[in-house]
């Protein structure tokens, strides 16, 4: 199989040089062959570098292309390069958009007024974020009404559990909170808290790792539930910081416990975006940076993965030895799927 | 998996787990540059393992036993409840106490303490404190223990804290270069103490980052290690420079004092441990640390090294099954529980809990009562 998609990507490079139009994109790849690992062997058959060829093949052949955010549309407040243009592209060509994030710190309707503010046309209806799959969790369980919810995370978590009408503490008015380890200091919890959220929390404190830790430990049948695991993201522009992964462990560290994920790469979204647009995971690509969530995520749900390199991830980490995951494509960002497409000769 | 022993020798052993990819390190006694040889791409995702594994692996191979040909592996027998404590203090020379849960909880003493350790000595026997708790120096906890009416000296103290500082001395941790620390106190005086550059600590509790665009957090590329223990003053801007540190600095080591997940830092609940803040750096570097403190055996060996004392003549008295109880175990030592700390005696006869000590007991001062029940 290598050296079928070795020759694959000759053929495909011989053909790039004969059409006017160049391909710089490919050249930017070093030719499989050509790549050895660190132990002198050779990389096994995975992932193509996104051709011209498969560009167009990939659009014709789904019907909704679901995008991370962090590293893929923006890198903290700023836009990707060529981002407007190809989501624009996309929709002309009648292809459903769907961005489904990991980052809890907002709500749907908040990433929806991002999105805005950085001139891209998105609605609440297309943002599937971690925030959301929290508050869709405890109601699908339902969740009893009576019962509290504590939140280390900030405020997009607060707004979905409100949205969908739980009672929740903690979030950022904990941030300031302190703890006194003096003698006979009783370090109160509520008995009502029946689960407890982790997700992205910046203002991250000992004083919430503890009442969590207590609830979990105390509360009979508290819930432990994790947005997500990521290690780190684009949280600025500059460079990668802590994600949720850093706070989740720390609650793990403190009970002993393994959370349910309801972020990627869980399918627990999938199931909602199947029910919104109708659409079968075989005719869905998932795009993102990350291969444990994003890309494990669409393997998982059956979907085309396409890995862009404008994030977290370098090519030397997808073709690292001990890497396992292989998205059916990568490419530098979302811009190429759609420049790459207008190249191919037909 | 590489099976190593003694302070002479590496405690960090090789995980040969499939989740995680293991690399062999150089013993730790042979005075080699180990930090020097330890140079990894920043990129680099591999991971290394503490000793636990490495303890485990010793527990199990103690009790297999070969049958036609093939290895067994026993289960552990049941804890004995302590009847005759005469007998087990005469047949060892050393106890070992751990400190939260066994002579104090947060600043009271647990009743019957002062006149246990006091018979003890006037048995002769050596007593020695190994505490995972690395908020305070062997100095600090010696003038603790001062206050408390018990006569103990800072040469008789091991925290985890102690443990971080000789570890790098062991290694011959470079001088110039620095150590961060998400961490209390105790670290820092004891890294000072063996003349070692720090950073963080609890000055940077109060430390805020700005997740804005155009800003950039710096750190130092100087620093070689990232020493993670229980911190209060516990915040982002830590994890992240501590993160920076040991993605991005070649060779840039992650030590934790411990990772105990629960602790009694005041005597009237439990707290969240070291185990969260070590958990949170495992979180967003994906590696694992080297950990000094209980249940790994580098205090064992080293204390066994400096009193010159077998490890068969010890006798390991704690409150935590996965720490003390580990740690005397992996030690070679012989175990007893006391139930006035973290541990219940459901907790002990758990079927979820495969961890035995050789006896269990209320709490230390049973070693008066019971003896002079059987007067």
């Amino acid at each position: 199989m290598l050296a079928r998609s070795t020759a694959l990507l000759s053929f495909l490079r011989s053909r790039a040089r004969s059409t006017p139009i160049s391909c710089s994109f490919l050249s930017s790849f070093p030719p499989r062959a050509a790549m050895t690992t660190a132990n002198g062997t050779k990389p096994p058959s995975s992932s193509q570098p996104l051709s011209p060829q498969a560009a167009r093949s990939l659009i014709d052949s789904v019907d909704a292309f679901l995008f991370d955010c962090d590293g893929v549309i923006w890198k903290g407040d700023k836009l990707i390069d060529g981002v407007p243009s190809a989501l624009q592209a996309l929709r002309s060509l009648g292809k459903k958009l769907v961005f489904v994030t990991n980052n809890s710190t907002k709500s749907r309707k908040q990433y929806a007024k991002k999105f805005t503010s950085l001139g891209l046309d998105v609605s609440e209806e297309e943002v599937f974020s971690s925030s959301f799959a929290a508050a869709m969790f405890l109601k699908l369980r339902n969740f009893p009404r009576e019962k509290k919810v504590y939140v280390i995370g900030e405020e997009g978590i607060l707004e979905e559990l409100r949205l969908a009408g739980f009672s929740c503490l903690g979030g950022p008015e904990d941030k300031d909170k302190k703890v006194e380890l003096k003698t006979n200091f009783w370090f109160g919890h509520d008995k009502d808290v029946g689960a407890v959220i982790v997700g992205l929390d910046q203002y991250i404190n000992y004083y919430k790792l503890q009442y969590a830790t207590l609830c979990i430990r105390q509360n009979p049948g508290c819930l432990f539930i994790a947005t997500n695991r990521d290690a780190v993201g684009h949280m600025t522009d500059l460079q990668e910081w802590p994600g949720a992964g850093c706070m989740v462990a720390a609650v793990c560290g403190s009970t002993q416990k393994e959370p349910t994920v309801v972020g990627k790469p869980s399918t627990f979204l999938m199931d909602f975006l199947i029910e919104r647009f109708k659409i079968e995971t075989s005719r869905m690509c998932m795009v993102g940076d990350r291969l444990d969530t994003d890309i494990l995520f669409g393997q998982n749900a059956g979907c085309k993965t396409l890995l862009v390199l404008s994030g977290v991830t370098a090519l030397a980490d997808l073709e690292h030895p001990s890497n396992d995951t292989h998205p059916d494509y990568y490419a530098h960002s979302i811009s190429d799927v759609v420049e790459l497409s207008r190249t191919c000769a037909i | 998996m590489l099976m190593t022993r003694g302070v002479s020798d590496a405690f960090l052993a090789v995980s040969a787990s499939a989740s995680s990819r293991s690399l062999v390190v150089p013993a730790l006694g042979t005075r080699r540059r180990f930090f020097s040889t330890l140079l990894l791409p920043s990129s680099s995702s591999l991971s290394y393992s503490s000793s636990f594994h490495f303890g485990a692996c010793r527990r199990l191979a103690r009790r297999a036993s070969t049958m036609d040909g093939r290895t067994v592996v026993r289960a552990a027998a049941p804890a004995q409840k302590l009847e005759n404590a005469d007998e087990l203090i005469d047949s060892v020379e050393t106890f070992i106490f751990d400190c939260d849960g066994v002579i104090w909880k947060g600043d009271k003493l647990i009743d019957g303490v002062p006149e246990t350790l006091d018979m003890l000595r006037s048995k002769g026997k050596r007593l020695v404190f190994v505490t995972n708790n690395s908020t305070k120096s062997r100095k600090q906890y010696g003038k603790k223990f001062e206050t408390l009416g018990l006569s103990v000296s800072e040469e008789e103290i091991f925290a985890s804290s102690f443990a971080a500082a000789a570890y790098l001395k062991s290694i011959d941790f470079p001088k110039d270069k620095k150590v961060y620390v998400i961490g209390e106190d105790g670290i820092l005086k004891e890294l000072e103490l063996a003349g070692f550059q720090y950073l963080g600590g609890p000055a940077d509790g109060d430390k805020k980052i700005e997740l804005k665009p155009g800003f950039l957090m710096e750190h130092d590329e100087n620093v070689g290690a990232v020493v993670v223990g229980f911190d209060r003053y516990f915040n982002y801007y830590k994890v992240q420079y501590g993160t920076l540190c040991i993605r991005e600095n070649p060779g840039c080591l992650f030590i934790a004092t411990n990772r105990d997940a629960v602790t009694h830092l005041t005597d009237a609940q439990e707290w969240a441990g070291g185990g969260s803040m070590v958990g949170a750096i495992c979180g967003s570097t994906q590696r694992e640390p080297l950990v000094v403190g209980k249940p790994s055996t580098f205090m064992m060996d080293y204390l066994a090294n400096k009193f010159g004392i077998l490890k068969s003549q010890i006798c390991m008295v704690g409150d935590r099954l996965d720490t003390d109880i580990l740690f005397g175990q992996n030690g070679g030592c012989k175990t007893l529980l006391v139930l006035s700390g973290v541990t219940s005696l459901q907790m002990l006869q758990s079927p979820n809990n495969s961890i035995q000590p050789d006896f269990y007991t209320n709490k230390i001062s049973d070693f008066v009562t019971l003896k002079a029940a059987a007067v």
